[in-house]
């Protein structure tokens, strides 16, 4: 077989995997917030499960690229796309992990209820559910400006999360015998604006593929 | 013979004229406006380019892309081909190698090739050094000359027991660093390489790459090669040929990694040549 074709299509294959990488990070991201929502404990349990699919992916996909590397030695924009096939497993992995760290939330609050609003938590994890579906968009179509403007939107992460600590701190205040829970809040939604920077990393990656220039999107 | 040694005087004077001035020039070869056709057939169009001094620059592109046919222009190797014209200047220290009254045996004196297949003169390891040296007027110890060079090219320690044999004895990759130590031996400041280990295994490939990289602290080396991983190991610079046309000529690290046109991707991926 031409060694362009048969490059193109072990290439094919890896966009399947990291698609389903990625779109399993993105369920359990959902599945993590719909158990914080509603409490039930089962989709905690899917999370976690979920979790180490991602994993088992991330290092199926990176054995398939380092081989690629190894037997295609690509160059060029194709080069580019195989290291950025790191980065984004790397980042997608450590989502995974967020949203884990999200359903055990889910599952402490479940036993113990906050009794306050976790609106602007639920809202920092849809909008890291969709800047996930972007990002991972924008790798697939090789869409340098979807990767800019999905990085955009960790501004409202960012914003969510300090009015959010902002809210707990006050809770701990008022319920001072609290404050192991007030402090796992803290926690989770540092992890969720974690994940909002590893949405940007993988958006910095893609427009590196794109346009073979480092970026720092979202300062 | 009178013109002969006018003409080596010509470039020893730009040479040294270019010293005293404290080497001005980063470029040890200058290409303006080269066409060169084989009949009516344009094999190289319009090509501009400089080659920096001391660095090593390969020229990549599918066949007949004319990038062997730009190397053997550089020190006048065409001419040897009856239906080749050439057009344009080659400036080696100023001088346009194919101004009337420079002698071609000079150019070659100064900018030396390397050919793809090994190709020792059928006689002893130690003439094979020794015979160009001598004519270009080499007085010194011949001995010292030999093992010098030979040291230069990583090959004293294999071959300095058997000095009196036939170069024909030694293995294609010994030939081959035998080959460019002949070069070598006349002390060029160019040297040329038409995919120098095409017929090569491996190992002796790796040496003969491992060597570029000593001899560029000498010399300025500009590599043809079909490989292009091999261009991407040992060149500082490559340019892209295709069809007589100069399509890109960047630092080997961005046109690997970042080429700029688009017909240099597709050909370095592996999309057509």
């Amino acid at each position: 077989m031409n060694t362009r074709i048969q490059f193109m299509e072990e290439l094919t294959r890896l966009h399947h995997d990291i698609l389903a990488m990625g779109t399993r990070v993105e369920e359990d991201l959902r599945r993590a917030l719909e158990a914080l929502r509603t409490g039930n404990l089962d989709l905690v349990q899917e999370v976690k499960a979920g979790d180490e699919v991602i994993n088992a992916l991330q290092i199926k996909i990176e054995d398939q690229t380092a081989v690629l590397i190894a037997t295609q030695q690509p160059v060029a924009r194709d080069l580019r796309e195989l290291v950025t096939v790191f980065k984004v497993t790397d980042n997608l992995e450590r989502i995974g992990d967020h949203a884990v760290h999200l359903a055990k939330t889910a599952r402490r609050l479940a036993e113990e209820p906050y009794g306050r609003s976790l609106e602007r938590l639920e809202r920092m994890a849809e909008t890291g559910c969709s800047m996930v579906r972007e990002a991972l968009t924008a790798f697939l179509n090789k869409d340098a400006l979807l990767a800019k403007d999905t990085a955009r939107k960790d501004d409202q992460i960012d914003a969510d999360h300090k009015a959010f600590v902002k809210e707990v701190l006050q809770f701990l205040m008022e319920h001072p015998d609290r404050a192991a829970q007030a402090t796992k809040l803290i926690a989770t939604s540092s992890f969720l604006e974690r994940l909002g920077d590893h949405v940007t990393n993988l958006c910095e990656a893609v427009v590196f593929m794109v346009e073979g220039r480092h970026v720092e999107l979202n300062e | 013979m009178k013109k002969n040694l006018n003409d080596s005087n010509r470039f020893e004077v730009a040479i040294a004229r270019e010293a005293e001035g404290g080497g001005t020039s980063p470029y040890a070869l200058e290409v303006r406006n080269l066409d060169i056709r084989y009949g009516d057939f344009p094999a190289v169009k319009d090509v501009t380019m400089a080659f920096d001094k001391r660095q090593v620059t390969a020229i990549i592109g599918p066949s007949g892309c004319g990038k062997s046919t730009a190397l053997r222009a550089f020190n006048r190797m065409n001419e040897l081909i009856p239906s080749c014209s050439t057009d344009g200047e080659v400036l080696f220290h100023g001088i346009n190698v194919y101004d009337p009254g420079v002698d071609a045996v000079q150019v070659r004196r100064w900018i030396g090739m390397v050919f793809q297949k090994p190709n020792p003169f059928p006689k002893t390891i130690h003439e094979n050094i020794a015979w160009g040296a001598r004519i270009n007027g080499y007085t010194g110890d011949m001995d010292e000359l030999v093992e010098s060079t030979l040291q230069q090219v990583a090959l004293w320690d294999e071959v300095k027991d058997k000095l009196k044999q036939s170069a024909l004895a030694l293995s294609g990759g010994q030939q081959q660093r035998l080959c460019i130590a002949r070069a070598i031996a006349v002390k060029p400041e160019i040297l040329l390489m038409d995919e120098p280990t095409s017929a090569l295994d491996p190992i002796s490939t790796a040496k003969i790459e491992s060597l570029l990289d000593d001899l560029k602290k000498r010399y300025t080396i500009i590599i043809v090669t079909h490989n292009m991983q091999q261009a991407g190991r040992v060149s500082d610079k490559t340019a892209f040929f295709l069809q007589g046309d100069l399509v890109e000529y960047a630092p080997t690290k961005d046109l690997f990694f970042n080429p700029k046109d688009e017909r240099t991707e597709n050909y370095i991926s592996g999309r057509f040549g």
